[in-house]
């Protein structure tokens, strides 16, 4: 039996999904979201996550320019983060699914952690550099 | 947390600038982890999910427009909001068109903290 596992991240998107809500309703979707979070920790499925504070700021360009966030509040706006360890892409899409901001409007990235940036992958695919320096990543352990 | 956006930025590079890209990112990367600043940092890979309404309807990517695309993250132990920035500002690859986020993690759910706020306050 294969038991390898495979590393995903689910990005949440959506910091608005509570516009119009009574507290009651938002407290219930929170409640309900720390007890998933807390039940696949448990189960070994996720690794850690957090929520991402709804400011910050960007960086860009040559000079490394520094702005405020366009961020702050949006529907694509990251919110936080699961880092889930599991068999296979099905199990991380069945788990985003659970995700009780959905109903609400929130939205789930499922993305593959990658051992190579993609850019280095393509360069070695294609000949251009040679895999022999392996970029050490640390996962969310 | 930084949160590495856009992708393709290598379009147009020679090998040779390329290979000299990797190298300075590389660099970067092992002099911060050797400095204890590094807890996680990893690329992802460029395909993917999202999942979203009602239905929990699952489409494949694209997730955002390619400049926008999260490509990876690091997370940081930084002091402070600004030393985070003055990390993100040092990666080589801002040089080429990525864009860097700087995000300061949270240990409680801001939505969470509002409604308890809010549910305090009537209470009282």
């Amino acid at each position: 039996m294969n038991t390898q596992k495979v590393d995903y991240m689910l990005l949440f998107r959506g910091t608005t999904w509570d516009k119009g809500m009574s507290p009651e309703q938002i407290q219930k979707v929170v409640t309900d979201w720390y007890a998933w979070f807390e039940r696949l920790k448990e189960e070994g499925r996720c690794l850690g996550g957090h929520p991402l504070q709804n400011r910050g700021k960007t960086v860009s360009g040559k000079g490394g320019q520094v702005a405020d966030g366009p961020f702050a509040e949006s529907k694509e706006a990251i919110g936080g983060y699961f880092y889930l360890q599991v068999v296979d892409e099905a199990e991380a899409v069945a788990i985003a699914q659970q995700c009780p901001g959905l109903p609400y409007g929130c939205e789930v990235e499922v993305r593959p952690v990658a051992e190579m940036c993609s850019v280095r992958a393509r360069a070695v695919n294609d000949g251009i550099i040679t895999a022999d320096i392996f970029h050490e990543t640390i996962g969310v352990r | 947390m930084l949160l590495s956006r856009g992708e393709h930025w290598d379009k147009g590079l020679s090998t040779e600038e390329l290979q000299q890209v990797m190298d300075k990112v590389m660099a970067w990367f092992e002099g911060l982890q050797e400095q204890g600043k590094v807890k996680a940092g990893q690329p992802l890979a460029p395909e993917g999910r999202m999942v979203s309404g009602l239905s929990r309807t699952v489409a494949d990517g694209p997730f955002a427009e390619s400049k926008e695309v999260v490509g990876g993250y690091l997370l940081l132990l930084a002091d402070d909001l600004e030393e985070a920035v003055a990390i993100a500002k040092s990666c080589p690859t801002l040089d080429y068109g990525i864009t860097i986020e700087v995000r300061p993690v949270l240990e409680e759910c801001p939505v969470f903290k509002r409604v308890r706020d809010q549910l305090a306050l009537a209470a009282a």
